[in-house]
């Protein structure tokens, strides 16, 4: 954020308190905001996973992964063109600024999805750099094995984008409350596993669990992206706090860099 | 001999089968459960630890082994208690000694098929019976085989009396001293009945004493309950229930019938574990004077039922005592003390009026016995109506006194001396004299003779032959106290001294409510035998009185058997074989005869000095257990099926949902015709508090607004007309004025309630037939009570001038009998056109017409010019003939609904303007009249 004086503006609704400027604001009836030079709109660009493995929804969760993704992305799309910042999606919308930016996005998913209805939707984000100051924000359940996620990171920050990664993990997938004999059917494909008894799997799996997401932590931390996990138990607010917190953290790294 | 047989025993072989079905569903295991996983690609490299197939669980298994083990019990048709087998195998004949007193009726049915069976199995293994009835003591016993036996038995029915077990022994010990050998089988009711069964002597001891070979006792399970001792007390009916033992059900019901069976009442009792209940029955005096039989509901013996005849009803006694000066005290007088010494026994009233009167008014009342108190000489028409009530077989029962010694007339059973005597008294010098010992002859014979009561005073009897047999009671020095004498088939009493305590404590003692007791039942045995013990005549032989409706066994009444013989009419004795129970002599004197005396009490049988074997009468009945094992299979089949089915997650419960579920099942299944029940019930009251009691709905209350109403001439054009312009006129008071009136009414003032509405707009159809009468009072009454009811003739523009018109005639005819006013035309200073708006006058659709109203007092004659004046109220009517409503009405759009003569909105505004007023008028009177005086008020202040 630059130091000269740019210019007064009224007090947009949903804005911080904190840009009051308090000044200029006593003088009439109006709270001001007083804007200064370069302060350029960040450009960010969504991407949410709307693979297969995405509809998965157990007893234990309010809603279905893909549900709650595209909740998030266009919460965030929303509340970012409102903070002033222009929104994209990989893939499918450029980025723009507009007011009705959640409701853009709604009507590109839905026409991808009607006009391909077989669509195989990507298990990782498409494979195109970003600008240099763009930042991504990506809604996946991260289960594609780490190489391929390893591949997608570098691809999108090869320009020097940086970006975060919400993980959205369903409640079953990170306590694995199973027992007894049980047939485990995988939903990308037709591979099933029989365990005689499956609560002796668990120990096994939930150590695989934390290696891979130690990996994808790895992968964000090395290209300087964030990493976050999100149950689809949890409200929806706590994920878009903490990537608010995470973008006005990126905000004033940029601006003391 | 009860127990568990099957009828194919065979088919058990089959439970040797489930050992293999073990192994086999042990090693057929369930399906896995299947679940999607997406992060299964996380384990894709994982070799499965354990792949062995699990095993069927435990439960599983032995819920379909269960099932199985069922299935097969149920095939080979298990029966629990099969065909009862009476013991057989004794030696010797077979002697069966059978209660068939009242107490076996109960269970007769019972008793009949052991019997059956106890003679079946002796027939089968060839031995010869007999059967004894116990009530058929003299007869002797008659050995023959089984099947003879049997006919015999069919033909028994229990005998509606007590058994005399003892008067059997004879031919029993006759028949044993033949046939030592015999089998003795007593089906007993266990009621000690007679002295043969209580003394050491019993029947039970003499039978042992007997030689006989195997001995058998049967018992029912149950008591039998009798009835005893009915009593028609002062407030309730009561009845005493017994049992012998403590045994059956601790409550119960008594019920009430009349004589042609009709119930009257019941009473519960409750024995509370003893063997004697009191059922009380709660009925008015004169239902209760109705019972003529009490019966234990659901209990079949002539025991059970207690008869009840004259005797038990309560005798309606009228008293009559002078009154003129005891009214000072009545908690001192003669008929105070009167009605609480007869109202233990009988229905007793006092008559207050004066005395000639009080016997008129007492005689048509047709007591049992009327009580004169202290009434001087008789003469005129209560003296003839009296004596034709004693010749009708009344007792006339009458109190010395001082009247009574003053003056005398010949209703009194001997000559009286003039003024009577005195003793102990300040002038006297006789001690109070005390009661002698009743005599034999006297009817209060047996009562104690108390030293404590004393007599101060009494009126004496002329010494004449017979004296002696007229008295019933006597002073210890001789003087007659109490003197009878037969009239016709009544009875004419005497006491000779008052019923209050002025003369002697008699009335205060236990003495007079017994004396008085005897003496109302002399009103019955007046009656009825046409006798009296006190005239000293020879009582005849009561007459007989032949059976009319008897008991049987059961307690079910019927025509008298022939060996029923008459009973004497004051038979008081219980039921024998000569004399069964029930109701005997002519209709309308019945006497009862029960089973039981009143104060019986049931005693258990002690069959201790008989070494018997004990047996129950009951034979359990057989069960047949396939229909419910192969319920109870099928449904642990279902129940495996669904387990199955969830141990495979074809069948996906929630956790917590599985015993929630099954738990709303069971509870649906055991709640279901409750539920429907309690669904019925809330549907049956919908809104209920939104109606009122009329069913009404709350909002059209005519109570709860302020609001006009017109009255329906039942003309379809003149009612539209009213009510668009009530309307509009409502709507007008709305926007203009303070008034929130509801919305307007149609009343009909025949039916409805003119209470409610302030003004009552009234028009005038002549075509139409004048209201009933009712109308008209409601009329008046609305008027009376400051109603103000608007006739409009509607006629201005047909009328002439001069003639009356159709309308004006009608309206005159209607309020004919109405009280109307001195009537005048509305003049410019009445404050009715002041009251809103300053009018001129009451234009409607015409407005030619004149407006009447009631006539002001005249102008103060100081000539002040006031500019209104106003009478003290409301007028009660105005009368017009400009057809308001037409100009009043609109449409709803707000549009004139009628054309208007000349016509134009003025003449519409002017209308509604003068309606205004007339609400206004109405509502709050002279009120304007007042206020227009306001400007002079303010000036006076001011100076």
């Amino acid at each position: 954020m630059g130091e000269n004086f740019w210019q007064f503006r009224p007090l947009g609704q949903g804005e911080s308190r904190q840009r009051i400027d308090w000044r200029r604001s006593a003088r009439d009836d109006r709270l001001t905001v007083r804007e200064r030079e370069w302060e350029s709109a960040h450009t960010v660009m969504l991407w949410a996973d709307r693979s297969p493995s995405m509809a998965y929804r157990s007893s234990l969760a309010q809603e279905a992964k893909i549900d709650r993704a595209l909740t998030l992305a266009l919460a965030a799309a929303d509340l970012l063109v409102r903070g002033g910042e222009r929104v994209g999606f990989c893939g499918l919308a450029r980025a723009v600024a507009a007011r009705d930016v959640a409701d853009r996005l709604t009507q590109a998913l839905m026409m991808q999805e009607r006009t391909a209805p077989a669509f195989a939707h990507a298990e990782t984000p498409p494979l195109e750099p970003l600008a240099p100051r763009a930042q991504a924000m990506i809604f996946s359940d991260g289960l594609r094995p780490l190489p391929e996620w390893s591949l997608a990171v570098e691809t999108l920050a090869a320009r020097g984008a940086g970006g975060h990664l919400v993980v959205i993990a369903d409640p079953v997938e990170e306590t694995f409350p199973f027992a007894g004999h049980v047939e485990f059917l995988d939903v990308d494909s037709d591979w099933r596993l029989r365990a005689g008894e499956a609560a002796a799997l668990r120990e096994t799996y939930l150590q695989r669990l934390a290696a891979h997401r130690d990996g994808l932590s790895d992968i964000c931390r090395r290209h300087g992206w964030s990493f976050a996990t999100h149950r689809t138990d949890a409200a929806p607010a706590t994920a878009l706090l903490a990537l608010r917190a995470r973008l006005e953290a990126d905000a004033f790294r940029e601006t003391h860099r | 001999m009860s127990g568990l047989s099957f009828l194919a025993p065979m088919a058990l072989a089959g439970l040797l089968a489930l050992p293999l079905l073990w192994r086999l569903l042990r090693v057929t295991p369930p399906r896995p459960k299947e679940i999607d996983f997406p992060p299964l690609i996380l384990m894709r490299d994982l070799e499965p630890k354990e792949e062995q197939p699990a095993r069927t669980p435990p439960w599983l298994l032995a819920l379909r082994l269960l099932a199985a083990t069922l299935l097969i019990l149920a095939v080979a048709g298990p029966i629990w208690n099969p065909n009862p087998t009476a013991p057989g195998g004794g030696k010797g004949p077979l002697l069966i000694l059978m209660d068939d007193g009242w107490a076996a009726a109960q269970d007769w049915e019972r008793r009949l098929s052991y019997t059956q069976a106890r003679l079946a199995a002796a027939g089968r293994d060839g031995r010869q019976a007999a059967l004894a009835p116990l009530s058929e003591g003299g007869k002797a016993i008659q050995l023959s085989d089984a099947s003879a036996a049997t006919e015999r038995l069919r033909a028994l029915k229990p005998h509606p009396r007590k058994l005399d077990r003892a008067a059997a022994l004879p031919a029993i010990s006759a028949f044993l001293a033949q046939r030592g050998d015999a089998e003795l089988v007593w089906i007993s009711d266990g009621v000690a009945q007679g002295a043969g069964d209580s003394d050491p002597k019993s029947f039970a001891a003499a039978l042992a004493a007997l030689p006989h070979g195997a001995a058998e006792v049967a018992t029912g399970e149950r008591a039998p309950l009798a009835l005893a001792g009915a009593e028609n007390a002062p407030t309730q009916l009561s009845v005493r229930v017994l049992r012998a033992q403590k045994t059956g059900a601790e409550r119960g019901t008594v019920r009430a019938l009349d004589l042609r069976g009709a119930e009257i009442g019941t009473a519960p009792f409750d024995f509370a574990q003893t063997n004697e209940a009191k059922a009380l029955f709660d009925i008015p005096l004169e239902l209760r004077n109705d019972v003529a039989r009490l019966d234990i509901l659901a209990e079949k013996s002539a025991g059970a039922v207690a008869l009840l005849d004259d005797r038990w009803k309560r005798r309606r006694v009228l008293i009559v005592a002078e009154t003129t000066a005891e009214t000072a005290q009545p908690l001192l007088s003669a008929g105070y003390y009167l009605t609480r010494a007869l109202a233990p026994f009988a229905d007793a009233r006092e008559i207050k009026a004066p005395a000639s009167a009080a016997i008129l008014t007492a005689l048509e009342q047709r007591p049992a016995v009327l009580v004169l108190a202290d009434v001087g000489a008789l003469t005129g028409e209560p003296h003839d109506r009296l004596t034709r009530f004693v010749e009708e077989g009344g007792v006339l029962l009458r109190f010395a006194g001082p009247r009574l010694a003053a003056a005398s007339d010949d209703l009194i059973p001997v000559r009286l001396r003039r003024g009577g005597r005195s003793f102990g008294g300040a002038l006297s010098w006789d001690k109070p004299k005390t009661l002698a010992p009743f005599e034999r002859e006297s009817p209060f014979h047996g009562l104690p003779v108390s030293k404590e009561i004393v007599f101060g005073r009494q009126v004496l009897a002329e010494p004449e032959p017979g004296l002696a047999q007229k008295t019933w009671a006597a002073l210890e020095d001789g003087t007659p106290l109490v003197t009878a004498q037969k009239r016709g088939a009544g009875v004419v009493a005497l006491v000779h001294v008052a019923a209050d305590t002025t003369w002697s404590n008699l009335p205060i003692s236990g003495l007079f409510v017994d004396m008085l007791r005897r003496v109302v039942a002399q009103g019955k045995q007046a009656a009825e035998a046409g006798t009296t013990q006190g005239a000293g005549q020879e009582k005849p032989d009561a007459p007989l009185a032949a059976p009319a409706r008897l008991l049987d066994g059961f307690g079910a009444f019927g025509p008298p058997p022939p060996t029923a013989k008459p009973i004497p009419a004051d038979y008081a004795g219980e039921a024998t074989a000569d004399h069964p129970p029930g109701f005997y002599g002519p209709p309308d004197a019945l006497v009862a005869v029960n089973v039981l005396s009143p104060g019986e009490t049931l005693v258990p049988l002690d069959l201790s000095p008989l070494p018997a074997t004990r047996a129950a009468l009951t034979q359990p009945e057989p069960v047949d257990l396939r229909a419910p094992l192969l319920l109870l299979a099928f449904l642990l089949l279902a129940l495996d099926a669904l387990a199955s089915a969830y141990a495979s997650g074809l069948l996906r419960l929630p956790r917590r949902a599985a015993p929630v579920a099954l738990l709303i099942a069971a509870a649906v299944l055991a709640l279901a015709p409750d539920a429907r029940a309690q669904s019925r019930f809330d549907y049956g009251r919908p809104l209920r508090s939104l109606l009122r009691d009329d069913g009404r709905p709350r909002s059209e209350d005519p109570a709860l607004s302020t609001r006009l109403a017109y009255v329906v001439t039942g003309d379809a054009q003149a009612d539209e007309a009213s009510k668009l312009g009530l309307a509009g006129l409502t709507r007008v008071l709305r926007e203009r004025t303070a008034l929130d009136a509801g919305d307007p009414k149609a009343v009909d003032p025949a039916r409805d309630d003119l209470t409610f509405y302030p003004l009552l707009y009234w028009p005038i159809v002549a075509s139409r037939p004048q209201p009933p009468q009712a109308a008209r009072d409601a009329l008046a009454l609305f008027m009376k009570n400051g109603g103000t009811v608007v006739f409009d003739t509607r006629d201005a523009l047909t009328k002439r001038e001069g003639a009356q018109s159709a309308e004006a005639a009608w309206l005159k005819r209607l309020l004919q009998g109405v009280d109307v006013p001195e009537l005048e035309p509305v003049p410019a200073d009445h404050v009715v056109t002041k009251t809103f708006y300053l009018i001129q006058g009451f234009p409607g659709r015409t407005t030619n017409g004149e407006t009447w109203i009631e006539a002001l007092p005249p102008a103060p004659a100081d000539g002040s010019r006031r500019p209104a004046r106003a009478g003290d109220s409301v007028s009660p009517l105005l009368i017009t003939s400009n057809d308001l409503a037409a100009a009043w009405a609109e449409t709803p759009d707000g549009e004139p609904a009628y054309p208007l003569t000349p016509g134009g909105r003025r003449q519409r505004e002017l209308a509604l303007r003068g309606g205004v007023n007339l609400v206004m008028y109405t509502l709050t009177g002279n009120y304007k009249a007042d206020q227009v005086h306001v400007r002079d008020l303010l000036n006076r202040l001011e100076r």
